[in-house]
């Protein structure tokens, strides 16, 4: 479960500028720019302001199928709170590390089809109970059938779930819908029933559709229209459709405008509701959903148990938020904070008194300790580990990959991964890995790896801290390319002074608002927002607004259309 | 075969309360217990059965071959069912095998290189069971029914990087099949009017979608085909279910599976789940719910715990020293999961035979030793003789090696699929595997 199919060929080849070398890719070439990468690695960007920065080529828009949760929260806010969201949907895909990035690629099966039916028509039922449908239905139907009424029903409903209006071609038929089930049935509810149901089974609810229009700016040029627009913003900002406010700014032209834009965007930033949609990256960025399928072998990890995952995710997003909505804190401290929310499931783990009352409370772990930060979070340290034992290669192929943007290939197939087993001679695993260090055909890579992970090694398994293995004192020194440090807590120090380290981090937020891998028309965009972003002291919600008001957020390529499909 | 169906049912149903009587589906049996009422003979059925992460070859390879070949330490499990199995040695996979597992689950699958551009890699094409699903599923309920015991474990293609998720709890599936929507035989659902509402529901639905469609791009618009293709389906599903019971004798409602299998001690029930998936599946391919099934045991890469292993699959595969017990265990596991599939086949009536009889089933991984995911000694296992169009109870060896696609062609061939060819480039092959056809 730890070892996900997921690896980057080359695609990060076109920011060569932005990456630090990574190991040797025997099995797959990745190109010149990653042969020359890490050349300019030391400078700093220049400074140059990113809504000057055009995006060029532009790509072409993929439609984004809603995942899970977006579903969940679309449905919640426009049919009630209260309602039922079943769970059985279509699984999220993640690629390339990112389910904002797989679902650009996804379709809908016919078991996908079958259950987002299913849904539909109790999401519809619920939603026009008696005592709901007040909320729907503006109006007393006059009969059974009563079409004026169900479009006065149908007409707000559907531009929040479509989140554009309805034209009159695509309200027309639903109406129709209503009335006749109406007249089958004998309700008028019960028959609205089914044409909210065809909204929700719709594709233009399923996927978030992007087409643009011409840039009356930019001769020649496509943007995204502004509904395109208020929902991008939405999503990523809330993890939910718009609200009537926004598609109300984007109907008047309001988003049109720079200044317009800044202020649609400053509403939503400064909404509770962010908090959702920060939420929703970290869970994405640090693949936060694994947690619900932890599993530790119990009898070596005695603190391991079902509530573990869940209890680990919660600590990381609560610190996370914490940081990013209540401090606006130098992301480096999410890496270097001693400031943590346990719970008493936790609270064992860490070894620190448990809160007073049930659920989470702020913690601040011990000043001079080696746990701090992201890396000594069960959700790192857990997660970047096998079912029995700790991962030194895992953690390192994280911090590589995610956390510096680095491309670690895969193992030829017929390397021989294998460690040895614990002796006397090697109890700690230091001495197993040595074998990766030795071997030519392994140190390619695990040198990049492996000096990173274990320094960890005195977190075990599930994140539990421990001076010995195997009877013998860790030795949790490390090495980050020339940074050498005696423990974790160096290690999250060294990480934080990377020259990847902020710049990835704006790569990484960048591909999930844009839920594509980068292109080479991205290549300025993205310098240009990580100058600032270091210039501006690394903060978060600062960036998301920084990114959002870039024209590049807006640019987009014209769709090229289809052959017509075959009967 | 000494089970008599009343046993069997019991059996089956594992004593849980069930309200279907025997006589009720007696009379839906022609007047010889032969055949379906109306004659036709009985439809050849596909399935898949897969497993992660290989086996041993050194102890999974049988040393004699022919009709009275003596069982593996590996397949040792094959004991109660040998005569109805056939095992093939020495086939190797000859796609290209870059990517640990996943080279070799693409090639194995859909006959075509994995697809290595930006991001993760991807599936080229369908896989080998939606080929089948395609040419043979369009006269049943479901065209396909995929599941599993490991969550998300299913590899199931209808296209390039459109995955056919698999149900992983078996509660679900009953639901989905058994639920609303299914008629019991011998029960006379009263007509239901919704089901003609929903179908009008999927009719505007669909004209949105080709509204949609000439705005898109290629990409996008293949992607919608399929949303479409989806939409089209589930609409001769509700067609289908107004059409009333399917006229077989076999055909029960099965217990309704229990709703959770929670880990024990962190490992997964895999054994438990597969068991009632089994028995699930019996009854959906005795009613005809559908003809083309994949199982989907564990996944390639998984770091499961099984029962008595110390460590993750995965890991032991790469990290155990000399002979490997514990993933010999494992494997000894999955292989014991596809004889109690088999078993549970073989064990269920249709006609004068049972169902196993008129299925081709192929148990397989996608890679031969998992330590270093080698590809010339794959996994085959053959189960059912596709209404006599298979041999069955051999192991058959290729000395020199040969195509494993030629195993998939001839299963697909057998299953009613009139393919000229499966793989391509270095994998192509237009010719079956001579020896296990009669």
């Amino acid at each position: 479960m730890q070892e996900r199919w997921s690896w980057s060929v080359g695609l990060l080849a076109a920011l060569g500028l932005l990456l630090a070398p990574s190991c040797a890719d025997t099995s797959r070439s990745s190109g010149d720019a990653a042969a020359d990468a890490g050349t300019d690695l030391g400078e700093a960007p220049d400074l140059v302001d990113p809504r000057t920065v055009a995006l060029d080529p532009p790509p072409v828009p993929m439609m984004a199928r809603l995942t899970r949760a977006q579903y969940a929260a679309s449905v919640h806010d426009v049919l009630g709170a209260d309602l039922v969201v079943p769970t059985a949907l279509e699984p999220d895909v993640s690629d390339g590390g990112f389910v904002a990035i797989g679902t650009s690629g996804a379709s809908v099966s016919p078991r996908g089809a079958e259950q987002y039916e299913t849904a539909a028509r109790s999401l519809a039922a619920q939603a026009l109970t008696p005592e709901r449908r007040a909320r729907l239905v503006p109006c007393q139907p006059a009969a059974t059938r009563d079409d004026a009424c169900a479009r006065a029903a149908l007409t707000p409903l559907g531009r929040r779930l479509w989140r554009r209006p309805l034209s009159e071609t695509e309200l027309a038929p639903l109406i129709a819908v209503a009335g006749s089930a109406a007249e089958t049935l004998g309700d008028f509810h019960a028959g609205l029933e089914y044409a909210v149901a065809a909204l929700l089974q719709s594709p233009w609810f399923l996927f978030r559709v992007e087409r643009g229009e011409p840039d009356p700016d930019a001769p020649g040029l496509r943007r995204r229209t502004a509904f395109e627009l208020a929902s991008r913003l939405s999503f990523l900002l809330w993890q939910t459709t718009p609200d009537d406010a926004l598609l109300d700014a984007a109907a008047s032209g309001a988003l049109d405008t720079p200044e317009g834009l800044a202020l649609a965007t400053d509403r939503l930033l400064g909404d509770p509701r962010v908090r959702d949609g920060l939420r929703a990256f970290f869970t994405d960025y640090l693949d936060l959903d694994a947690l619900d399928e932890l599993r530790k072998e119990p009898t070596i990890f005695v603190h391991a148990s079902p509530q573990l995952g869940p209890s680990a995710r919660e600590e990381t997003l609560s610190t996370l938020e914490h940081l990013v909505v209540d401090l606006d804190a130098d992301w480096r401290e999410a890496f270097t904070s001693r400031t943590t929310f346990l719970d008493r499931t936790l609270a064992a783990v860490y070894d620190v008194p448990a809160p007073a009352r049930e659920g989470f409370a702020e913690t601040r772990l011990p000043p001079d300790g080696p746990r701090m930060g992201l890396l000594g979070q069960v959700a790192f340290l857990a997660l970047q580990s096998h079912p029995t034992s700790s991962s030194a290669t895992l953690r390192g192929k994280f911090i590589r990959e995610r956390l510096l943007c680095e491309e670690v290939p895969t193992p030829p197939v017929n390397a021989n991964t294998g460690l040895p087993e614990a002796s006397p001679e090697s109890p700690t695993l230091r001495e197993r890995a040595a074998v990766h260090l030795s071997d030519p055909d392994c140190a390619g890579c695990h040198t990049y790896m492996d000096p990173i992970g274990l320094s960890l090694e005195q977190f075990d398994g599930i994140g539990r801290f421990r001076t010995k293995e195997h009877g013998a004192l860790i030795d949790a020194s490390g090495e980050l390319d020339g940074a050498t440090f005696p423990d974790a807590a160096g290690l999250a120090q060294a990480l934080t002074e990377h020259p990847a380290f902020s710049r990835c981090f704006v790569l990484s937020l960048y591909q999930y608002a844009l839920g594509r891998f980068e292109a080479p028309g991205d290549e300025a965009v993205i310098h240009s927002l990580a100058a600032w972003f270091d210039h501006e002291g690394r903060r978060v919600l600062p960036l998301l607004r920084e990114l959002v008001l870039t024209p590049a957020f807006r640019r987009i390529a014209a769709v090229e259309p289809a052959p017509e499909a075959s009967p | 075969m000494s089970l008599s169906r009343r046993t069997l049912l019991k059996g089956m149903l594992g004593g849980a309360a069930v309200t279907v009587g025997l006589p009720a589906f007696e009379r839906f049996m022609n007047a010889h217990g032969t055949a379906w009422a109306d004659g036709l003979g009985f439809p050849t059925r596909f399935g898949l059965f897969y497993w992660g992460n290989g086996v041993l070859p050194s102890r999974w390879v049988p040393q004699d071959t022919g009709a009275d070949w003596t069982l593996s330490d590996q397949l040792a499990p094959l004991a109660p069912v040998k005569d109805v199995v056939t095992v093939v040695t020495g086939m190797r996979l000859p796609n290209e095998n870059l990517v640990p597992h996943f080279s070799g689950a693409a090639g194995l699958l859909t006959g075509i290189d994995l697809i290595l551009d930006q991001g993760d890699g991807q599936f080229a094409g369908p896989t080998f069971d939606q080929l089948v699903a395609k040419a043979v599923g369009a006269d049943t309920r479901f065209r396909s029914l995929e599941f599993g015991a490991q969550p998300e474990g299913g590899l199931s293609h209808s296209a390039k990087g459109l995955k056919n998720p698999a149900e992983s709890s078996p509660h679900a599936l009953f639901e989905r099949v058994f639920g609303v929507g299914f008629a019991a035989p011998g029960t006379d659902a009263p007509p239901d009017p919704t089901v003609g509402l929903r179908r009008s529901v999927l009719d505007v639905v669909l004209d949105q979608a080709r509204a949609l469609r000439r705005e898109l791009g290629q990409a996008d618009a293949l992607r919608l085909d399929q949303h479409t293709e989806s939409l089209r389906e589930l609409e001769l599903r509700l067609a289908k279910a107004a059409e009333g019971p399917p006229d077989l004798a076999a055909c029960a409602l099965p217990a309704e599976p229990l709703a959770d299998y929670p880990d024990i001690d962190a490992r997964p029930q895999l054994e438990a789940q597969n068991r009632a998936f089994a028995e699930l599946l019996a009854m959906v391919l005795a009613c005809d719910q559908t003809r083309v099934f994949s199982n989907w045991f564990t996944a390639p890469v998984n770091n499961l715990l099984f029962p008595g292993a110390t460590s993750g699959h995965h890991q032991l595969t790469h990290d155990e020293a000399g002979d490997q017990p514990q993933v010999h265990a494992i494997t000894v596991q999955c292989v014991q999961a596809f004889v109690e599939l088999v078993t549970v086949l073989r064990e269920t009536p249709e006609g004068d035979g049972t169902l196993l009889d008129h299925m081709a089933l192929l148990g397989t991984s996608e890679v031969a030793l998992g330590r270093n995911h080698t590809v010339d000694e794959m996994p085959v296992l053959v189960a059912g003789s596709a209404n006599g169009r298979l041999r069955t109870g051999i192991h058959h060896r290729e000395p020199a090696g040969d195509n494993v696609h030629k195993v998939t062609l001839s299963l697909m061939r057998a299953a009613g699929v009139p393919a000229a060819s499966f793989g391509e480039g270095d994998a192509y092959t237009a010719d079956g595997l001579s020896a296990i056809e009669t």
